[in-house]
């Protein structure tokens, strides 16, 4: 199964007319993937926050969207995150790469490893794990949590399932 | 020209346009000039109305936009101007209320106060549409054709310092009910649905 394929089908079935992303190298591929697909509108960011605010703005359009980002970059933007959607109960929902994880050995990934999921559940913001190709098939269902809960809500790609287990 | 008296004349002139607000200062004027419930009012992420009031341009193309900014928000992320001329959004306009001085806190002086050119950096983003405006006649000379171009603009209402607080007060509903009130406006203006059949 091709991953990024796979995930760009279940956004695609989710609705997702607009992606914002800043790349980092586990999620360039879908980035590229969604870029090449002319149904979704697709806006490049200077800044992780920005991707935050341009999707938050697009559910008042009634459109849905998603921000593709780094797990660095999640990091950036919790300020956004909190003082634009916890603030006023926007949902808004975030594509990032779960580094810092046993097998991603860069240690200028090793704090965003430990610190990202308890910062997140101090936050109370909702996050699901996708590890394997066959739970990608979750994403339509963690897209309406996130909508239902009116909040962020972080789906994670793992290492092994974006660059494989023999990588 | 002072901040109310900018505001005022682009209230007079927005006619269908839905508008964004920066924190502080920029909503407290738009909300006691308009009192609209299809305008939206940011409570935080200072620096970021630029960047959702482009995603709500971008997803309701054929509804002009109209952000009305601040110097202090658009210090805090000038890197909205390259998103915002990369997206080219036709029915996007951005004001930015520039009075040098972070007005909400009293008046404190901006980072590079009244030695920064935000139209030259506008247009080194890719705007072709750019200008400074300072004087109220010329405001309300200039803004039927700004209104009337293809966005993205970028207008610089350069206004006078407020000595001290600005007592403006802000809008008088708070962030979950200012949310839902301005989805419901624009789903009874557009015939869109922000919200799903069970109200989230």
């Amino acid at each position: 199964m091709d991953v990024t394929e796979a995930i760009h089908g279940e956004l695609t079935k989710c609705g997702v007319k607009l992606a914002a992303s800043l790349p980092d190298d586990w999620v360039a591929p879908l980035i590229q993937r969604i870029a090449a697909d002319n149904s979704i509108r697709h806006v490049r960011v200077a800044r992780e926050a920005e991707a935050v605010a341009i999707c938050s703005g697009a559910f008042f359009g009634g459109v849905r969207a998603v921000a593709l980002m780094g797990a660095t970059g999640l990091l950036t933007c919790t300020g956004e995150l909190a003082t634009l959607n916890l603030r006023h109960q926007i949902p808004v929902f975030l594509i990032v790469s779960q580094r810092g994880s046993i097998d991603d050995h860069r240690i200028y990934q090793e704090v965003q490893g430990r610190r990202t999921i308890p910062l997140l559940q101090a936050y109370d913001f909702p996050y699901h794990v996708v590890d394997r190709p066959d739970e990608i098939a979750s994403i339509p269902d963690a897209f309406e949590t996130c909508r239902l809960q009116k909040r962020p809500f972080v789906l994670f790609l793992t290492r092994r399932l974006v660059k494989g287990s023999a990588a | 020209m002072r901040a109310r008296e900018a505001i005022d004349v682009l209230a007079r002139h927005r006619g269908d346009a839905v508008a964004v607000c920066a924190l502080g200062m920029a909503a407290n004027e738009w909300w006691a000039a308009t009192k609209s419930e299809d305008s939206f009012y940011m409570h935080g992420a200072m620096g970021f109305a630029a960047s959702f009031a482009l995603g709500l341009a971008l997803s309701l193309p054929q509804v002009p936009v109209w952000l009305i900014n601040a110097d202090g928000s658009l210090c805090m992320n000038l890197g909205c101007l390259l998103t915002e001329a990369s997206q080219a959004a036709r029915n996007l306009k951005h004001f930015v209320v520039d009075n040098g001085v972070y007005q909400t806190v009293g008046g404190l002086p901006m980072v590079n106060e009244a030695r920064t050119d935000y139209v030259a950096i506008a247009r080194g983003a890719g705007f072709a549409r750019a200008r400074s405006i300072q004087e109220l006649d010329d405001l309300e000379r200039q803004l039927p054709g700004i209104a009337a171009e293809d966005g993205p603009s970028f207008t610089v209402l350069r206004v006078e310092p407020e000595s001290g607080f600005l007592r403006t007060p802000p809008m008088t509903y708070e962030g979950p009910e200012m949310k839902y009130r301005f989805g419901r406006a624009l789903e009874r203006r557009f015939g869109i649905e922000v919200f799903g059949p069970q109200g989230y």
